[in-house]
């Protein structure tokens, strides 16, 4: 098994599987950008599964309302404190915000209250450096949050470690093209992904 | 000689009666021993509910024992033996009989001496049965008499119901305990006894807890807490209760609050905190398992068939399906509403299956028009709710007859123009939003605030702005060459975003006032991005407006801009949602090909412990130290910590109630109040789930 094998999370309600491009296109970040032995293909792994356990960051993302199985929040809570990383990444286009504010009581439920996470946190630097915090992204005028950009993401942590990532910057649309196109950007908005990947592979 | 062996027998069989007798009395006095037994050590010590439920079978199963073991220690070997050993039995106890008995079934001897015979008739072979017999049951039958007599004497003494509390033991019966009334006369919070009464809804049976340090229940249940003796107060928080008194014991009832909460129990001798833990209930949890996807129908003919699974924890009220029809374009729709296979549930049913077909012919669907299907059911919480659970949504479109030929099932995400038009619909909510705050914002205010929406109004635009430009030829897609993409490079270079942009202006240079009408040379790309030229040119006028700080004035604009976009939208494909295409990159091709470079950082060392964790560890520690000189109130001390912690810290939570059980029960607490200080400076570990909004 390489090294790093980028999962999808598979939830029993919402539309899990909204951005299918994003996984690709940060697995050909993660080769483009580092040394990581990294499988070519993401997987798709059930939230409620123990396989979850076999990978460190695991994606979440969707438009509708998010409501977790009992056996989903279970496996995801030991999962958050046995080291892994969650990344949920509110996915709207809408303005009534129901996956934001659905999500935001589920992860609450299952691990803990979100708060916002500094931007000059060691996240931002984990390999490239945003010394701004979170990249903004040109979707994020949509969705449900704090403002027309907003200005950090929010997270769980487990003592100083990250254990639930949140955003409400739709990386989900800003990453979800074919990543052979992305020789035709001046500027590559995945960046942002190596540094998931590299945080969470090391914290 | 055939006398002779009637009279073995008979004697065998009194033999084997008087062993089993002997047997069942020993059977007795040990049972009754053991209870006895147990009796003396509740009297000191208060056995746990499970210990006590194992008493009575333990001593039934002793008992049973010592009865097959003296039986059979008794009777195999009378049985077992044969007639010339029962003979000789005789002969060993019987002296006179002169070996007559013995001889008399000896097959060898054709006769017993007339001496022998006579002293074989004369014997007093029954009474040394008797007496043998006797002899098995005297002592057995003594023992069994004191045990009797010791009980008797014990019930006297003991209150109602303390032998109950072995033979038939159940939660709440904590007050027939030995020593119970003198303990409470001088402290009424030394035993309690609580029971839950949940919500009816729920149709579980009254749950009672003795002595408990916490108390988890579902909202709204009504906890009733029991204690004998007087004088006793309490408090919820910042709430006084009152208890009530009668027959010698105090009660309090309350119902459960919304969040952990610590009552505060006040006698003469001492305080005591009980925690009481809300559990929230679940909504019901709803699956919709057909149609399984999103859909376009070419005609609005036939029958769709629905599945839904539905499941609650305590019970379904109702289920069933719902659906919205909406008809229109652009800004003016109509909605239609509707329930299909509606049921109701009766008590007890937690799990349901829904099935149902929708006509689609009976509700005059047109071309263009979205059936929004979901299955949605309730739960019977009628305390906090009913709380209703949805499943999701699926969206079947009917299509038009414009687009027969491009109906595409390709998953992939919304298209561009349908994300701009709920930006500017944020945009334009804003907006409104800052008209009807204007009047007292004041000027400077206004303009700020204007102008910063101006700024996302003209970035939107841009956007636009690419959009249309990639679709007029320009295509900055697969045939764009840039630097080190390693194709041949002509003369094309890239452009940058104001290159872009001023392409966009020139290719929708037109009054922005009107609506772009059509003309008959233009090309199909720009007949289909008409709509989004329009847009462009509304947004532009939008910002300008929002520029000048008259969000009055942009309001219009910025809703034609949305009308733009809705046509354009509509005359865009439409994507549905499915299995996401497998993507393989080939890993050893982009290695290293980034145009950029990073620098994994150094990690930080972790912050050992934060302040909260810190503060806590020192809560604790001044616990610990009066755990010998004052264990109810350290076991106080440490529920009061457990209030204290954050709601996900549940592996301390639990792990601080364990210690203050223990530490009130008494013993060595070492184990425990080692489990619960590494608990409290862990980082925080959880075993189980939190109740729904906890």
């Amino acid at each position: 098994m390489p090294d790093f094998v980028f999962a999808t999370a598979q939830y029993d309600s919402g539309d899990w599987d909204s951005a299918p491009m994003v996984p690709a296109n940060i697995i050909d970040s993660v080769a483009r950008y580092t040394g990581i032995d990294v499988a070519p293909t993401g997987v798709i792994v059930p939230l409620g599964s123990r396989d979850i356990f076999k990978y460190p960051l695991v994606y979440l993302t969707g438009h509708l309302p998010v409501r977790f199985t009992d056996a989903e929040r279970t496996t995801l809570s030991e999962y958050c404190a046995r080291g892994g990383m969650l990344f949920i990444d509110d996915h709207n286009h809408d303005v009534d915000g129901q996956f934001h504010r659905t999500a935001w009581e589920e992860v609450a439920r299952a691990i803990g209250p979100l708060q916002d996470l500094p931007n000059d946190h060691a996240l931002y630097r984990a390999f490239f450096k945003f010394p701004e915090g979170p990249p903004t992204t040109s979707h994020e005028l949509n969705g449900w949050g704090d403002n027309l950009v907003h200005k950090h993401l929010q997270a769980v942590f487990e003592g100083d470690r990250i254990a639930v990532l949140y955003s409400s910057k739709d990386y989900s649309s800003e990453w979800n093209f074919h990543p052979d196109n992305k020789r035709f950007l001046s500027v590559d908005s995945t960046k942002f992904g190596v540094n998931l990947v590299i945080y969470a592979l090391t914290r | 000689m055939s006398d002779s062996f009637e009279r073995i027998r008979r004697a065998r069989r009194a033999l084997g009666l008087a062993a089993t007798a002997r047997g069942v009395i020993v059977a007795l006095a040990v049972a009754l021993g053991v209870l006895l037994s147990v009796f003396a050590v509740e009297a000191i010590v208060a056995l746990p509910l499970p210990l006590r439920r194992a008493v009575l079978p333990f001593a039934i199963v002793m008992g049973a024992t010592m009865f097959f073991w003296e039986v059979g220690r008794r009777i195999a070997p009378t049985w077992r033996a044969s007639d010339e050993a029962m003979a000789l039995w005789f002969e060993r106890r019987i002296p006179s009989l002169r070996y007559a008995l013995v001889t008399s079934i000896d097959a060898d001897v054709v006769a017993p001496s007339p001496a022998g015979a006579r002293a074989l008739a004369d014997s007093a072979l029954e009474a040394e049965v008797s007496r043998a017999a006797c002899a098995l049951l005297v002592r057995p039958l003594a023992t069994l008499l004191i045990a009797l007599v010791a009980l008797f004497l014990v019930l006297w003494g003991a209150p109602t119901g303390a032998l109950t509390r072995l033979t038939e033991p159940r939660p709440g019966d904590t007050f027939a305990r030995i020593g119970t009334g003198a303990r409470a006369a001088g402290d009424p919070l030394a035993t309690i006894v609580v029971r839950v009464v949940s919500p009816a809804y729920t149709g579980r049976t009254v749950e009672v807890i003795d002595d408990p340090s916490v108390v988890s229940a579902l909202a709204g249940s009504r906890i009733v807490i029991e204690g004998r003796g007087v004088g006793v107060t309490a408090q919820l928080e910042s709430i006084a209760l009152v208890p009530t008194e009668q027959d010698g014991r105090w009660r309090i009832v309350l119902t459960v609050p919304a969040r952990v909460a610590g009552l505060r129990l006040h006698g003469p001798a001492r305080d005591r905190v009980l925690v009481v833990e809300s559990i929230a209930d679940s909504m019901p949890v709803v699956r919709l398992d057909e149609p399984t996807r999103d859909s376009v129908l070419r005609t609005a003919r036939g029958t769709l068939v629905l599945r839904a699974d539905v499941r609650d924890d305590y019970g379904l009220a109702n289920g069933g399906f719902e659906y919205i029809v909406s008809a229109g374009a652009g800004e003016a729709f109509t909605f239609r509403s509707g329930r299909i296979a509606a049921r109701s549930y009766g008590p007890g049913v937690r799990e349901a299956r829904i099935e149902g077909t929708l006509l689609l012919d009976t509700l005059n669907l047109g071309p263009g028009d979205l059936i929004h299907l979901r299955a949605i059911a309730r739960d019977r919480n009628d305390v906090t709710g009913p709380r209703e659970g949805v499943s999701e949504t699926r969206t079947i479109r009917i299509a038009r007859a414009d687009e027969y030929d491009s109906v595409s099932v390709d998953p992939m995400p919304p298209s561009e123009p349908e994300k701009n038009a709920l930006s500017q619909r944020m945009i334009l909510l804003m907006t409104i939003d800052v008209r009807d705050r204007a009047p007292r914002l004041g000027l400077p205010a206004l303009q700020r605030e204007s102008r910063r929406l101006a700024v996302e109004q003209s970035r939107l635009r841009k956007r636009v702005g690419e959009v249309i430009f990639t679709r007029l030829g320009e295509n900055p897609g697969e045939h764009a060459h840039f630097d080190g993409d390693g194709h041949a490079q002509g003369a094309e270079k890239p452009l940058d975003p104001d290159q872009v942009l001023a392409a966009a202006e020139r290719a929708v240079h037109v009054d922005a006032t009107r609506t772009l009408e059509s003309e008959g040379d233009e090309s199909p790309v720009v007949a289909i991005n008409r709509p989004l030229l329009e847009a462009y040119n509304h947004m532009w006028r939008a910002s300008t407006e929002l520029e000048t700080a008259r969000p009055t004035a942009a309001i219009p604009w910025m809703e034609r801009a949305i009308e733009a976009l809705q046509r354009a939208r509509a005359a865009e494909r439409i994507y549905l949602r499915g299995r996401p295409p497998r993507v393989v990159v080939d890993v050893a091709k982009v290695r290293g090909t980034g145009r950029e470079q990073g620098t994994p950082s150094m990690r930080e060392a972790r912050v050992s412990l934060d302040a909260d964790r810190v503060g806590r560890l020192r809560r604790f520690d001044v616990a610990l130290a009066i755990v010998t000189a004052a264990p109810a109130a350290a076991a106080d001390s440490l529920l009061l910590l457990r209030l204290s912690l954050p709601v996900r810290d549940r592996a301390a939570a639990e792990a601080l109630v364990i210690a203050a059980d223990a530490v009130r029960r008494g013993g060595d607490v070492t184990a425990v109040l080692r489990r619960a200080r590494r608990a409290l400076a862990d980082a925080p570990t959880r075993q189980a789930l939190l109740p729904w909004g906890g």
